[in-house]
């Protein structure tokens, strides 16, 4: 199917080479039998020390307090939203593969879902962080969920900012549901094959005693839809609340109703991106090049391709709404982010999310692993700094010239970045060795001849 | 070990077409205790087996709507009735600004009330006692075979029937399956003391933990020393002195650190005699003196001690500067002015120290120079 | 897979006329009422047209995009009907004469065609390099051009695979898709703004193409679920199109209802929350006096009765049902534009008479008449798509 005239008339398979079901088995436990080589332990080592990074950053954080990141006066929204949002918005896109592309009957998905999946509970894992220690004290964070307390007070139903701690957390239990439910069945298969006591034990315990009954399928299938349809909406929902944190406010730049949509499409953009960045490890490594085949690495460059232009379109509606709109403050937002003191992060966000995803309009391009690499570690960067220019530039610039002010970093900011991407990677790597990393039931279902053929039909 | 219990017949297939079609026959057969057992789900196995849909998405949409009636009513209590507050401007029943709340609240209640039910209610899960465990039956069908089996408890069940049967519509590997002596005699232990123990104990563990949580722990603050700091704060009670108060009344006489006391308070003409400035004629008093004029004397007095006032009649004008009874007044007597205030004026000695004050005094004899300069000055 | 020894058996056989007939009666009694319209109130009947003009944009447009979807996606369960919506796109050639009155009317319902008004308004004078006439006219032109193009390029192309059954065709298709997508969003995003959003000129909101877009989908999708199933019930498509692909339609139907939901709220949400009076007059303007009733109106028949009448997996593959909601859609999205268009007309007051029953029933004649004329010189199946059996074949 790589290349020539596509035969239409019949159905692509979705893995190559029609593997038996066992050897489907084998390959996929592989990764949890045997004991991790020297590579993953320096991969690891790299992770924690990048977790150590943050970590230390965070404990200083504590014990001297916020005033070590650079958010001040008028900037109070600093890097730590920005790597909120960058980081649920990497989650989104676990969720569009099991969910979205599971009701879109995309059978391509089933082999990146639970990896998907799994990224996507590391992610929101890692955007949890930020705003827990954005409020300052994190050991009063309780107070943010409606309990009767003793200041006999409740939350405020009406700030967008509680709405995101029930977004975010509503999503990460979903999340997280949905990814045990698609684990029960892959639990049972390695309970009936292990050899060791103690997995075996463990195994048992987590596949709940699944047997593979039909009549279980029947209610197990159902409630994969049933949970595929409510985390469709909420996947939406959670970058949205996200976006309505920055559009309910009269902030110019942040006010604009496309936020919504256009958040979504990001989030999904930079997730796409992470989750390919790292399949391509991942198929090399384990050898699942025909699982997770070239023809789905190029399907989610369609995807980036495609949500990269509705990014454009955002930006491009963003801008030309400015202008239209008539509003001085408005107007002038949008010419400062281009041509203002970020400029430079403005024409990084442009050029990464905007420009470069359109070399995946080329085939060629689209199916070359090193090129495709590239491209999307520039989409992941350019998104980044999407989430840096709209919560930066905007604040830098508000109402009030005499307050505006320059935005800088420090290193401690820097350091909670980089202990990010260590906690995330961390996570990852631990996951990659102790579970399953692809779906074995549902790739068993996708190979061909796995299915009846309905020749009564 | 006594006569073992069967539970059923078990029979294995290799494809999806020979599974599906075996369905089919059993169910056309008249069974109803069986099962088909595959690795993944199979499609069209639902409509072989004649089962009826599943009544989960039924659950889903209950428990879901009644999430959401729930937590509306919860937030609308709480925002409108029981500590109703005004929060930018909206209404205490704005409905628009609750809608994400009430999604994600159903959208949770529904996904674990689904998953919880499908569980515990329709797969009476966790069940690890089951008979098919272990056995390579259970082998085959986990990984790459399926697998039908027959319950003995079946109303048309029958050894020799159901193993000649199976075999009829091509399964291999029929074998009877038992129950296990454990699995068997197995009792409910629910009541047993020592479950009842455990119960208790975890009930105990977890009350006292919340209640340590929103009670203790949410009052204890990690980092505190910002906030209590080794000193007295205003109206503590003292336990080192005797009468209980922290706060002492300075001991007559003192004098506060850096300060020097200024004698002739009512006494404007004894100031007059006896002080001098201290400060010399250089640039920078003469600049700071300016400064501070402009702020805090220009105003009533005007830029150039004319008495131009720029309050606009809101405040009586004062006199000039530049009369002959000013001018002839030495630099203590305006000093004096300055501390005690003088007719409307009041005292300026807490918004100027006492460089400052004598700094203003030098620049106001400039100012005065320079309307009235003597002979001396043009040269 | 594909049983390739398998002949789709499918003969060309004419709709029944009753069809034909009663799109000539609805068209002959649209004209004639909207004529009198016309002649009574010119005014009201403009923004009348408006309305009209935007409903067709959103079936033609609407049913192109889903065509070219398909395209893009390689998806096969909706094959067996692509031709359906490729037929219904065809509404899009005869946009520019629906569209002509509108434009000679201009000046009566857009208010910054006036010059005097623009002189004076600082805001509007900004906007006066966009909103002139001469560009407007420039850009409606490219619309029309631009969707006609493709239209021909998408359904020509599909059209000819009927006799080459050249393979392909389908790969240069969904080349064509990939490239109309981009031109789609950009044109259904200025043209909505054009002829909806500049009613207000001094509203703004840039969410509102991507509104328009929503309603456009559910729209489309709403009129071919009912002429598919309606064509399939009297067995004018192949055979073997079932509860299987009824189930896709109502559940994108579905979807889309869902979407356009999620976007109105979140248009309407931040609008009100930031309370900026430039603009929160629109949603005030429909949320006072007697627009009030209809905006409450409107959110249970656009959103709250589809979404419950669609909700179980039965009733999407209901034919019955579907077609009742898909009739029930199709209303609620005239109900949308008529939401948008007229409370810029009649502020005070809500008018709903024979002027807009007569551009309603104007509307349908116009499909239903198109649809007919065309699909005399075409197969109502694309028997030509490789797809086509695998489509026919679908099951969930």
């Amino acid at each position: 199917m790589s290349s020539g005239v596509i035969d239409y008339t019949k159905e692509f398979s979705v893995i190559e080479g029609k593997p038996s079901l066992r050897s489907i088995d084998d390959l996929i436990s592989k990764p949890l039998d045997t004991k991790p080589d020297k590579k993953y332990y320096i991969a690891l080592s790299i992770t924690l020390t990048m977790l150590m990074i943050g970590a230390v950053g965070l404990l200083a954080s504590f014990y001297y307090g916020t005033g070590l990141w650079g958010n001040n006066n008028p900037v109070g929204w600093g890097l730590p939203i920005v790597n909120f949002v960058f980081w649920v918005g990497i989650g989104h896109a676990g969720t569009l593969i099991s969910a979205i592309l599971f009701l879109l009957r995309q059978k391509w998905r089933n082999g990146i879902a639970r990896f998907a999946e799994g990224m996507t509970i590391f992610a929101v894992m890692t955007a949890g962080i930020f705003p827990a220690i954005h409020t300052g004290r994190p050991w009063l964070d309780g107070y943010l969920f409606p309990y009767p307390n003793q200041h006999a007070l409740w939350v405020n139903f009406n700030s967008p900012l509680l709405w995101d701690v029930f977004a975010v957390s509503t999503y990460f239990t979903v999340s997280f549901i949905f990814w045990y439910v698609g684990l029960i069945p892959d639990f049972a298969i390695l309970r009936d094959r292990t050899k060791n006591k103690l997995k075996k034990i463990i195994y048992s315990v987590t596949s709940l005693g699944w047997r593979g009954s039909n009549r279980h399928w029947q209610h197990y299938e159902m409630v994969y839809l049933v949970l595929a349809g409510f985390a469709t909406p909420l996947v939406l929902s959670v970058h949205t609340i996200v976006s309505f944190d920055f559009a309910v406010a009269v902030l110019p730049g942040w006010h604009t109703t496309i936020f919504p949509p256009y958040f979504v499409a990001g989030a999904v953009f930079s997730g796409f991106a992470m989750v390919q960045n790292v399949l391509i490890f991942i198929r090399r490594i384990f050898n699942y090049e025909h699982i997770i085949t070239l023809d789905t690495l190029e399907k989610m460059n369609k995807i980036i391709l495609l949500t990269g232009m509705i990014v454009g379109y955002a930006y491009a509606m963003e801008f030309f709404m400015a202008w239209y709109s008539g509003v001085q403050a408005e107007t002038f937002a949008f010419i400062n982010r281009a041509f203002g003191p970020y400029a430079w992060a403005y024409w990084i966000m442009f050029s990464c999310n905007v420009l470069f995803p359109q070399f995946f309009w080329i085939k060629k391009l689209r199916r070359s692993i090193p090129f495709m690499f590239i491209i999307a570690v520039l989409v992941n960067v350019g998104m980044w700094f999407e989430r840096f220019v709209i919560t930066v530039t905007s604040l830098s610039r508000d109402y009030l010239p005499s307050s505006w002010a320059y935005f800088t970093p420090t290193i401690t900011d820097f350091s909670l970045l980089i202990g990010s991407f260590g906690f995330f990677f961390t996570f990852l790597l631990l996951f990659t060795k102790t579970l399953p990393v692809v779906s074995i039931a549902e790739v068993k279902a996708v190979v061909d001849g796995a299915q009846p053929t309905h020749k009564d039909h | 070990m006594n006569e073992k219990i069967l539970y059923g017949y078990t029979g294995l297939f290799d494809t999806p077409d020979e599974i599906i079609e075996a369905a089919e026959k059993v169910s056309a057969e008249g069974f109803e205790k069986y099962d088909v057992h595959t690795p993944y789900p199979v499609h069209g196995m639902d409509s072989a087996m004649k089962l009826k849909p599943s009544k989960l998405p039924y659950i889903a949409l209950v428990i879901g709507l009644s999430a959401m009636v729930t937590m509306f009513i919860f937030m609308y209590w709480m925002t409108s009735i029981d500590y109703p507050v005004i929060v930018g401007g909206k209404p205490f029943f704005s409905f628009p600004a609750w809608v994400p709340v009430l999604f994600e609240i159903t959208v949770l209640s529904a996904s674990i009330g689904t998953v919880v039910a499908m569980i515990a209610v329709f797969f009476k899960f966790p069940n690890l006692s089951h008979p098919l465990h272990d056995t390579d039956f259970m082998k085959s069908v986990s990984s790459d075979k399926y697998g039908i089996s027959i319950e003995a408890v079946d109303s048309r069940f029958n050894e020799d029937y159901v193993r000649s049967f199976l075999s009829s519509i091509g399964a291999k590997e029929i074998s009877p399956v038992y129950w296990d002596d454990e699995e068997v005699t197995f009792k409910n232990t629910v009541l047993k003391p020592k479950f009842l123990t455990f119960l208790i104990v975890v009930g105990l563990a977890v009350s006292g933990t919340t209640y340590f949580t929103l009670n203790k722990l949410m009052f204890m603050v990690p980092f505190n020393w910002m906030r209590e700091q080794e000193k007295y704060i205003p109206q503590e009670i003292s336990t080192f002195f005797e009468d209980g108060f922290s706060m002492r009344t300075p001991v007559k006489g003192s004098v506060a650190l850096g300060n020097i006391p200024y004698r002739f308070s009512g006494d404007p003409e004894g100031a007059g005699e006896a002080l001098v400035n201290p400060l010399a004629v250089t640039k920078e008093n003469l600049e700071l003196g300016k400064e501070k004029f402009d702020i805090y004397c220009s105003p009533c007095h005007g830029y150039f001690g004319e008495g131009d006032s720029r309050l606009k009649g809101q405040f009586p004008n004062p006199p000039s500067f530049h009369s002959e009874k000013v001018r002839n007044w030495s630099d203590g007597r305006i000093y004096a002015v300055l501390m005690d205030g003088q007719n409307v004026m009041p005292s300026y000695s807490s918004q100027l120290d006492r460089a400052e004050r004598w700094a203003v005094i030098l620049y106001m004899r400039a100012l005065q120079r320079s309307l009235n300069a003597k002979e001396s000055d043009l040269k | 897979m594909s049983s390739s020894e398998k002949v789709i058996e499918y003969s060309k056989k004419e709709l029944p006329p009753v069809f034909g007939k009663l799109g000539i009666v609805l068209l002959v009694i649209g004209i004639v009422l909207s004529v009198l319209a016309y002649l009574s109130d010119p005014v009201r009947s403009a923004f009348n047209n408006v309305i009209l003009l935007e409903f067709l944009t959103s079936i033609g447009l609407g049913a192109l995009f889903l065509v070219a979807l398909e395209h893009l996606a390689g998806a096969v369960w909706s094959t067996p009907f692509r031709r359906v919506f490729e037929l219904i796109s065809s509404v899009l050639l005869i946009l520019p004469i629906v569209a002509l009155p509108v434009y000679f009317h201009a000046h009566d319902i857009f208010h910054w065609t006036h010059a005097d008004v623009v002189a004076t308004d600082e805001i509007l004078s900004h906007k006066a390099p966009y909103l002139n006439m001469t560009f407007f006219t420039i850009r409606i032109v490219a619309y029309f051009l631009l969707w006609n193009i493709f239209y021909w390029l998408l359904t020509g192309k599909s059209r000819k695979q009927d006799s080459t059954k050249d393979q392909k065709t389908t790969k240069t298709n969904a080349k064509i898709a990939a490239i109309f997508m981009p031109v789609f969003a950009i044109t259904i995003t200025f043209s909505s703004i054009d002829w909806m959003m500049s009613l207000e000129p001094h509203w703004f909101s840039t969410i509102f193409g991507v509104y328009y877009f929503a309603g456009t989908v559910i729209a489309s999708l709403a009129v071919g679920t009912f002429v598919v199933i309606w064509l399939n019930e009297k067995g004018l498509l192949v055979n073997g199109i079932g509860k299987d692909h009824y189930y896709s339609l109502g559940a994108l139907l579905f979807a889309f209802i869902n979407f356009w939901a999620y976007i109105a709220f979140s248009q309407f949400l931040l609008i009100w929350y930031a309370n900026l009076p430039e603009e929160t007059y629109w949603f005030l303007q429909r949320w006072e006096g007697p627009w009030m009733i209809v905006s409450i109106l409107f959110i249970v028949v656009h959103f709250a009765v589809p979404y419950f009448a669609l909700l179980s997996q039965p009733s999407k593959m209901d034919p019955k049902r579907l077609k009742i909601m898909s009739v029930w859609i199709v209303l609620a999205h005239i109900f949308d534009l008529f939401w948008i268009v007229m409370p810029t007309h009649s502020p005070d007051g809500v008018l709903f008479g024979w002027i807009e029953i007569g551009f309603i029933i104007l509307a349908i004649g116009i499909i239903i008449t198109v649809f007919n004329l065309k699909s005399k010189d075409s197969n109502l199946v694309a028997i030509g798509d490789p797809k086509l059996q695998r489509g026919i074949d679908f099951r969930l």
